[in-house]
């Protein structure tokens, strides 16, 4: 699994050396994008949802093709508020996977008919059940980080404490623990990570790529694998994988693009059969409403509430 | 829902640090290409914006463009970075030790004292007026340890304390403050600051309201003149904090700013908040805090008491991050057999 994986991704880089990327529109045919749709969609992106912005990345990993200001789109510090294994049932419920695998039309739109009913349900009335199963699933999530890391990984506070511990007495500083105290669930410590999403362009599938950066409550980075517990089981490590970022430093969750332009070609046909004229700046809005059904609990997905065509009917 | 008897202390809950990987990255490259056992103040650049979520609050955000480039010796993420309203620019200055014991031995106290002078000597200048996001300045001292790529470090966000604390008369949500029709042009008026890129990384700013709830936004440095229009004028800064009942830290160093340069007793603030990127005054915070001018602060020459090392758990203690999986090459080669 890993040996062919890597040996794609070889074969997918020397493509993507050896070609042009794409100039002539295939969005209404193939789903894919070329580069320059890729800019107006992103524009189109970051000016109705402002909490995305265009950035350059790392200098050495700029693509030519591409804008040097406009590399990739980003949105940080998106909360996730619980694991995504807590939310599965109300996810199966609302048909999550008919978007992917069904072909009934009406079994897409009838996800995304409600989206805002959803996560109203997941935010409003969390069942003690599921409440129960986070915090099981939390805690043992972190216990078995620990386990599996070499000691050297473990930085021990009480090594730092002696020399320096250093209280600074001040009446007008809110002690931190009373951030935590006011948080609404006592496991809301647990729950409540944040992500930055990342969109970058994929020159091989010509479509765009998401990218999950995980952080714990105190904004400490997350190990790759701990992202994966909010990411729909069925995705986790087959659809979502963990690779190297191509505008940024490290190792980070990623929604594999290959079946992206099929996914998005069957949306794009949907709309179409609904007299709906898919307009191409709005790409990166389906493709985002796809994602989500990826990545449930993460808290991105908003202001979409542009035409999606007469889908109540 | 003011939930604060009058009276009360105003008690304002702290910048929080996030660190992205790249930042490291980019250090540990910088101190092995170019740095060497140079031990230097670096002078860096982090961003933060307003809370955008009811949930979470933001952070002051380091990125690898935080750093100067290996290149050339003046960092030109400030510039490149203007006018983008997620990441409005606040200078910091790195102190970055060789050894773990010269970072323990540092003395934190003095150097939150060299920073919190150049905030006071920005105010009493008034360039804090004209560029108002001298008001915002952070500290960081890291150890970094390339051998074993672990990163030991601790942020700090200097105030300047009122002594006595700055007291609280009432804080509400700004949609309560404000009448429908103020709310309205208020909301108008701060998405239109956020939208201009020549605007949108001012981080401290003047919400003026006419009698005809027509509202404006304002720069500092038309105080003066917003001062004979007879308009309710009101003092916003994009606050990173989610909090229903605080204000965040940004407003400290703006409350000495005030009391200092225009000697105000009573301050009407803005904690401004978004929600999706738009102007969200239901999260967003009106009070009035009473000031009462500590002794010796008309005078430039003495420094106030400041504080701001960043809390972790709980406790005034460093933070460390161990980034062997992406930075060890032993580690990396395993994982890419």
């Amino acid at each position: 699994m890993a040996l062919t994986q890597r040996l794609h991704e070889a074969f997918k880089g020397t493509v993507e050396r050896i070609t042009a990327a794409r100039t002539v529109s295939a969005f209404k045919e193939k789903g894919v994008l070329s580069v320059s749709e890729f800019i107006i969609a992103g524009d189109n992106l970051v000016s109705k949802c402002p909490t995305w912005s265009w950035e350059s990345g790392e200098p050495s990993k700029r693509k030519s093709y591409l804008p040097s200001e406009k590399q990739f789109l980003i949105t940080r510090n998106v909360p996730c508020l619980r694991r995504a294994a807590s939310v599965e049932e109300e996810y199966e419920a609302a048909g999550g996977e008919v978007l992917l695998d069904n072909e009934d039309n009406d079994g897409w739109l009838a996800t995304h008919g409600k989206p805002k009913d959803k996560s109203d349900e997941v935010e409003n009335l969390p069942s003690m059940e599921t409440l129960e199963i986070t915090k099981h699933r939390a805690v043992k999530s972190i216990i078995s980080e620990f386990g599996d890391q070499d000691d050297e990984d473990i930085p021990d506070m009480a090594d730092y404490e002696e020399p320096d511990n250093l209280v600074e007495v001040d009446a007008a500083t809110l002690p931190s623990t009373y951030i935590v105290a006011q948080e609404p669930d006592d496991d809301n410590i647990l729950r409540t990570r944040t992500y930055d999403v990342s969109v970058t362009y994929d020159k091989y599938y010509q479509t765009p790529r998401v990218w999950l950066t995980g952080y714990d409550e105190s904004r400490m980075l997350l190990e790759p694998e701990l992202v994966l517990e909010d990411v729909s089981q069925d995705h986790a490590r087959k659809t979502v994988t963990i690779e190297d970022h191509p505008h940024m430093s490290g190792k980070h969750a990623s929604v594999h693009p290959c079946r992206h332009g099929a996914v998005m070609k069957k949306i794009i046909d949907v709309l179409m059969s609904r007299g709906v004229e898919p307009e191409v700046d709005k790409y990166l809005f389906l493709f985002l409403k796809f994602v989500a059904s990826v990545i449930p609990t993460i808290e991105y997905d908003y202001t979409m509430d542009f035409d999606l065509g007469s889908s109540s009917n | 829902m003011a939930g604060h008897d009058s009276g009360s202390i105003l008690v304002f809950a702290q910048f929080q640090s996030a660190v992205d990987e790249g930042f490291w990255h980019r250090l540990s490259s910088l101190k092995l290409n170019k740095l060497g056992i140079d031990e230097s103040p670096i002078p860096i650049t982090g961003y933060y914006a307003p809370c955008s979520h009811p949930q979470v609050s933001n952070h002051l955000t380091l990125l690898a463009q935080s750093l100067p480039s290996e290149s050339n010796e003046q960092s030109s993420a400030a510039a490149m970075s203007r006018g983008n309203r997620n990441r409005c620019p606040i200078r910091g200055t790195l102190y970055n030790t060789n050894t773990i014991e010269s970072f323990h031995k540092l003395d934190k106290k003095s150097l939150l004292r060299v920073e919190a002078k150049k905030i006071w000597d920005d105010i009493h200048t008034g360039r804090a007026v004209e560029d108002s996001a001298l008001l915002s300045r952070f500290l960081l001292i890291s150890f970094a340890d390339l051998k074993k790529w672990n990163f030991h470090y601790w942020f700090a966000f200097p105030v300047l304390v009122l002594d006595p604390p700055a007291t609280l008369v009432d804080l509400m949500p700004a949609s309560q403050y404000f009448s429908l029709e103020e709310a309205e042009s208020v909301s108008a008026a701060c998405n239109e600051w956020r939208n201009s890129s020549l605007t949108a990384d001012v981080p401290f700013f003047l919400v003026s309201t006419d009698p005809n709830s027509h509202a404006t936004v304002k720069h500092l440095k038309d105080w003066e003149t917003c001062q004979s229009d007879g308009h309710k004028l009101l003092f916003g800064f994009y606050d990173p904090c989610h909090l229903p009942h605080n204000p965040g830290w940004p407003l400290r160093n703006y409350l000495a700013l005030i009391c200092v340069r225009w000697n105000l007793k009573s301050v009407r603030f803005l904690c401004y908040r978004e929600s999706r990127g738009f102007a969200d005054l239901g999260s967003s915070l009106v009070g009035e805090a009473l000031i009462t001018v500590p002794q010796g602060w008309r005078d430039h020459q003495s420094l106030p008491n400041a504080v701001g090392w960043e809390h972790n758990k709980g406790r005034q203690v460093p933070r460390s991050i161990s980034l062997a999986k992406s930075m060890d090459p032993t580690r990396l080669a395993i994982s890419a057999a």
